[in-house]
């Protein structure tokens, strides 16, 4: 649609696929380019982008405000520790696996309380972060209790007669970074999607879409489900990249961080969850040079936000991005 | 005095809201390709009645016969999407980030359990399911008027566009009976001609029933072939329109008597 109205008007030059490769430049070089600790700073920001990205679907397009992200977050992490520990599984394996336990496990946590009504099933998707977080801790066979997995080995790979282990702070974010290309275009497509329109409906108006024959019900199911595969993945990466995963691993500071990311970027826009993430976690992670005014800064950074850019920051970067290409 | 069932068939229908009988033991049908009103005075149990019909409420005890099929406990998107009856509220509603043409396209699509896995754009159904809806949406959009605006989100349109928007959505499934909460409710009178036209025409050539919920007495005269009048969540009377106007006690329940 973009597409036709830059070439009615013709007259200012796109230079959106320019800008757009030099980012994807800057995104493959920046291994080359910032120091150890920035591309550090963008491992994870990449790993929490996997959650927010399902908590958006959920957030953004369905308007279900859920906080349990941080729970298929961790079991995630967890299945993909134990499974690397156990089995010594290929990385691919793991992460696969990791998506699917967590969708598995949202199935029955998602039946009863999708039943709850708004503030409700807040509380209640509250309660899964915490439940998860007592069963990490006292299932000790399994899980090893407080002492959390430890020595996760690094992600290796196993392509026919080709085998690799992806060591390293550069190979782990070359890494991160397909997994968050190839989840942000997963995104874009169920967004775009007949599913994707539907859920735009259920979020304005629920009834309604309810008295048009739409079976809100499922959809609404099946997003929350496919929002915990992504943090499923999400957290399958957390576990290889910093090879420990504990308890805490469950803890709402992360339910939050996600909501902030989905909420800060922008609520219903891909580029505000991509954006978001860099923003808030990388910023969080910057920050630790000044422990001090770490929270501060955190802090003041929300407020700007919550006064100056209430939809997020998605509207402005989709201004921007259009007068790039040429619109006015 | 009928030989075939009537399309909708609604026997002893009551629903409670703590103390107060909302809606007390009423029973109607509606006949096929019949056009028929519902009037009352406010908090008659008008809205009630619909919300119970259509499964947005749960009534207490009765039923409902759709085209001879017991409905009553059915979900409201069961209802829309196997009974093919639906319904408007009373406030207008649109998907308003949605344009015009989407918010038609929702209406049409039908996807139950299994099939709505291939809405997320997995596999080639819904891709020409959708195709063939946006077809149909257009057909629609050109017949309410709504052409020039289609691509516009039906948030940025007209209280009255919006309207239509709902009456075309409700016209997207082929529906066999439309339930109209107050279709004039707000709008201006050349709006009103074009609601008026657009039933009439439903009614005659897409061959759909309707019960018409409505306050504008001359609207129900002239659409309308028969009344059914509640108050205080019983039926009072039903007749031809006409009679229906002068009958006493149905002035005396407007006016408060």
């Amino acid at each position: 649609m973009s597409l036709t109205q830059t070439s009615e008007r013709a007259r200012r030059r796109d230079y959106r696929i320019p800008l757009g490769i030099l980012l994807f430049s800057v995104a493959l070089a920046a291994p080359f380019i910032g120091s150890r600790y920035v591309v550090h700073a963008l491992i994870i920001a990449l790993v929490f982008m996997l959650p927010a990205h399902g908590l958006n679907l959920l957030v953004g397009y369905t308007g279900l405000l859920s906080l349990a992200q941080a729970a298929f977050f961790g079991i995630g992490a967890y299945t993909a520790g134990l499974l690397a520990i156990g089995y010594g599984t290929p990385f691919y394996v793991n992460a696969v696996v990791a998506g699917l336990a967590a969708g598995a496990v949202a199935l029955p946590l998602g039946v009863p309380a999708l039943r709850l009504r708004s503030t409700s099933f807040v509380m209640c998707t509250l309660g899964f972060v915490i439940i998860g977080q007592a069963i990490a801790k006292n299932w000790i066979s399994v899980t090893r209790g407080d002492m959390g997995l430890s020595g996760i080995p690094k992600p290796y790979f196993e392509l026919g007669p080709l085998s690799f282990t992806v060591g390293g702070t550069t190979g782990f974010y070359y890494l991160a970074l397909a997994i968050g290309i190839l989840a942000t275009l997963a995104v874009f497509a169920v967004v775009r999607s007949p599913a994707g329109r539907n859920m735009v409906a259920i979020r304005e108006n629920e009834t309604l879409a309810e008295s048009l024959g739409v079976p809100t019900w499922h959809y609404k199911l099946i997003v929350f489900m496919l929002s915990a595969v992504f943090a499923g993945v999400g957290g399958s990466l957390y576990a290889h990249y910093l090879t420990v995963v504990s308890p805490l691993t469950f803890q709402m500071y992360y339910s939050t961080t996600m909501l902030i990311i989905v909420l800060g970027g922008g609520a219903g826009m891909i580029s505000g969850t991509i954006f978001g993430s860099l923003l808030f976690v990388g910023l969080t992670e910057a920050l630790r040079i000044t422990p001090e005014l770490r929270m501060i800064a955190y802090g003041l950074c929300l407020l700007v936000l919550v006064f100056w850019f209430k939809q997020g920051f998605a509207p402005v970067i989709n201004r921007v991005w259009n007068a790039i290409g040429g619109a006015k | 005095m009928t030989t075939h069932l009537p399309l909708l068939d609604i026997r002893n229908l009551t629903k409670s809201y703590g103390a107060v009988k909302a809606v007390n033991d009423v029973s109607l049908h509606i006949d096929r390709g019949e056009i028929a009103g519902l009037i009352g005075p406010n908090g008659s149990g008008k809205s009630t009645f619909f919300d119970c019909s259509t499964g947005l409420a749960r009534p207490d005890t009765g039923t409902v016969v759709l085209d001879g099929q017991d409905i009553t406990g059915w979900s409201l998107n069961r209802i829309a999407r196997e009974g093919r009856m639906l319904r408007s509220f009373q406030k207008t509603v649109t998907f308003r980030s949605l344009d015009v043409e989407e918010n038609l396209i929702i209406a049409g699509q039908m996807f139950t359990f299994p099939s709505i896995l291939s809405t997320f754009s997995i596999g080639k159904l819904s891709r020409q399911r959708i195709a063939g809806l946006r077809e149909r949406a257009r057909e629609l959009i050109r017949m309410a008027g709504l052409w020039d605006v289609r691509h516009q989100p039906a948030g940025n349109l007209s209280g009255g566009q919006q309207k239509l928007i709902q009456f075309a959505s409700m016209l997207m499934p082929e529906p066999k009976l439309i339930l109209l909460d107050e279709p004039m409710a707000g709008i201006n009178p050349k709006i009103i001609e074009r609601v008026v036209e657009t039933i009439l025409y439903a009614n005659k050539s897409l061959g759909v029933s309707f019960l018409v919920i409505e306050h504008n007495i001359d609207v129900v005269t002239s659409i309308c072939r028969r009344v059914i009048v509640l108050d205080q969540g019983q039926k009072l009377a039903e007749g031809l329109p006409q009679d229906i106007i002068q009958d006493q006690r149905v002035r005396e329940a407007y006016l408060g008597g």
